[in-house]
C-alpha cells in the first residue's frame, strides 16, 4: 500500500500545480485505470464490504494530508482558514475543481450543528464504476471521503467523514464538540 | 428496429455479454377444433409446425401458448406434455399461438461459439498474412458485422442490410467496453459483463447509431 499511496499523491499533485505553476493534465483514463486498480488491490487485503469502504477511507486520507498544501497555495489568497466554513468552502470549491467540477451543495443538518453535508455526483470517481447489486450499499466515494476528513483534519477541524448514497453521493462530515463551540 | 442484437464473445470464444433488441416477430394465434390439421413433432425440446402450413402458420414456428398460458419447452404451464394435450379431443376448441422460436441462453452461447471457431477459419484461409478475419456475413433478411480487438475480444451487431455507419458503432461499443467494464474495478476480465452502466451506454449507442444511420454514415 506504501508504494501506492506515493505514487497517486504524486500523480495528483502533479495535476495541480506543475512546475511552471500552470495546471498540468492527468489523463482520465489513467486515473480512473488506476483507481479502479487501487480498489481491486483493496478488495484483496478485506473479508467485508464494510471493511473495504474503511480501507479505501484510509487511504483517502494519506492523500488528503498531502494535497492539502498544494490547493491551498494554489488558491487566490492563499490564507490559512481558521473559521470552519471557510475550511468547508475550501473542500467544496477547491478540492471538487481538483476531480473536475465545483460542487453541488453544502448543507447543515438541522437538528445537529456539528453535522454537514456535501451532496452531489463524484465526477470522476464512480463515473466507470458500477456496483454489483448484492454489495450496494458499498460507494467508492469512500476514497473521497477520506480525503475531505484529512484535509480539515489537517487543518485543525478534527472531524470524521462517511460517504453513503442519497440523490447521488452524499459525505457527511462530523465535527468534534470542540470545533463547533 | 434496425439493429437486431449485439453481441460480445471474449478470447476463448465465449460469450461474456448479449443484448436483443428486436421488435417482436411475427406471431400468430388460432382457435382450433378438433382435429388440428397441423402436423406437429417435437424437436430439441420444443413443439414445432412440421406440416400444415396456412394462415400465416409457417412450418418451423412453434407452439408458444396453449390458451394464452405460455408453453414451458414442451410442457404446458401446467406440466403436461403438449402433444398428449393436444391429442385429446376433450381439450378442444383451444386457441394455440405459433410464433419464430426465440433462441435460449444455451443456444445464443453455443452459436457464439461456433461463430468463433468460424472466424479463425477464415483468418488462417486467407491467402495474405495478418488477416481481419471475418468482418461481415451477408444474407437476405439480416448482416452480420464483426470487429475484433487487438486483445481478442470480438464485437459482433446484427442488423438491417440496410443500416449503415455499423463500423462506427462496432467501435463505439469497444469504446464504452473499455470505459465501463475495464475501468470497473468489480469486473474481471473474459467474465460475463454484468455492469448497469455498460448496459445503459449501450442501449444509448444503439439508439443513436438507428437514428443517423439509415440516413448516411453513423456519428
Amino acid at each position: 500500500c506504501e508504494s501506492r499511496r506515493w505514487r497517486y499523491g504524486g500523480a495528483l499533485h502533479a495535476r495541480e500545480v506543475g512546475a511552471s505553476g500552470a495546471r498540468a493534465k492527468v489523463s482520465l483514463s489513467a486515473f480512473a485505470l488506476l483507481f479502479s486498480e487501487l480498489v481491486q488491490h483493496c478488495q484483496s487485503c478485506v473479508f467485508l464490504v464494510a471493511e473495504l469502504q474503511v480501507h479505501l477511507a484510509a487511504l483517502g486520507r494519506q492523500v488528503g494530508a498531502h494535497v492539502l498544501d498544494a490547493l491551498v497555495a494554489s488558491e487566490k489568497g492563499a490564507q490559512r482558514e481558521t473559521k470552519v466554513l471557510g475550511a468547508l468552502l475550501l473542500v467544496k470549491g477547491a478540492m471538487w475543481k481538483a476531480f473536475g467540477k465545483e460542487a453541488n451543495k453544502l448543507e447543515q443538518a438541522n437538528d445537529d450543528a456539528c453535522t454537514f453535508y456535501i451532496i452531489g455526483r463524484q465526477p470522476l470517481i464512480n463515473t466507470y464504476i458500477s456496483v454489483p447489486k448484492e454489495d450496494s450499499r458499498f460507494n467508492c466515494a469512500g476514497f473521497t471521503a477520506g480525503i475531505v476528513e484529512a484535509m480539515l483534519t489537517h487543518s485543525g477541524f478534527p472531524a470524521k467523514v462517511t460517504a453513503r448514497w442519497h440523490k447521488d453521493t452524499t459525505l457527511m462530515i462530523k465535527f468534534e464538540e470542540a470545533v463547533i463551540a | 428496429m434496425a439493429i437486431f442484437s449485439v453481441y460480445v464473445v471474449n478470447k476463448a470464444g465465449g460469450l461474456i455479454y448479449q443484448l436483443d433488441s428486436y421488435a417482436p416477430r411475427a406471431e400468430a394465434e388460432k382457435t382450433f377444433s378438433y382435429p388440428l390439421d397441423l402436423l406437429l413433432k417435437l424437436h430439441d425440446e420444443r413443439v414445432l409446425v412440421a406440416f400444415g402450413q396456412r394462415d400465416g402458420i409457417r412450418v418451423g414456428h412453434a407452439v408458444l401458448a396453449i390458451n394464452g398460458m405460455d408453453v414451458n419447452g414442451k410442457y404446458t404451464a401446467d406440466g403436461k406434455e403438449v402433444l398428449e394435450y393436444l391429442g385429446n379431443p376433450a381439450n378442444y376448441p383451444v386457441s394455440i399461438r405459433f410464433g419464430r422460436p426465440r433462441l435460449t441462453s444455451n443456444e445464443k452461447l453455443m452459436l457464439a461459439s461456433m461463430f468463433h471457431s468460424l472466424f479463425a477459419i477464415g483468418s488462417q484461409l486467407s491467402p495474405e498474412q495478418g488477416s481481419s478475419g471475418i468482418e461481415m456475413l451477408e444474407t437476405d433478411t439480416f448482416k452480420l458485422h464483426c470487429f475484433q480487438t487487438l486483445t481478442g475480444i470480438k464485437f459482433v451487431v446484427l442488423a438491417d442490410p440496410r443500416q449503415a455507419g455499423i463500423d462506427s458503432l462496432l467501435r463505439k461499443i469497444y469504446e464504452i467496453y473499455s470505459d465501463f467494464a475495464l475501468k470497473n474495478p468489480f469486473y474481471s476480465l473474459e467474465m460475463p459483463i454484468r455492469c448497469e452502466l455498460f448496459d445503459q451506454n449501450l442501449k444509448l449507442a444503439l439508439e443513436v447509431a438507428e437514428k443517423a444511420g439509415t440516413f448516411g454514415p453513423g456519428s
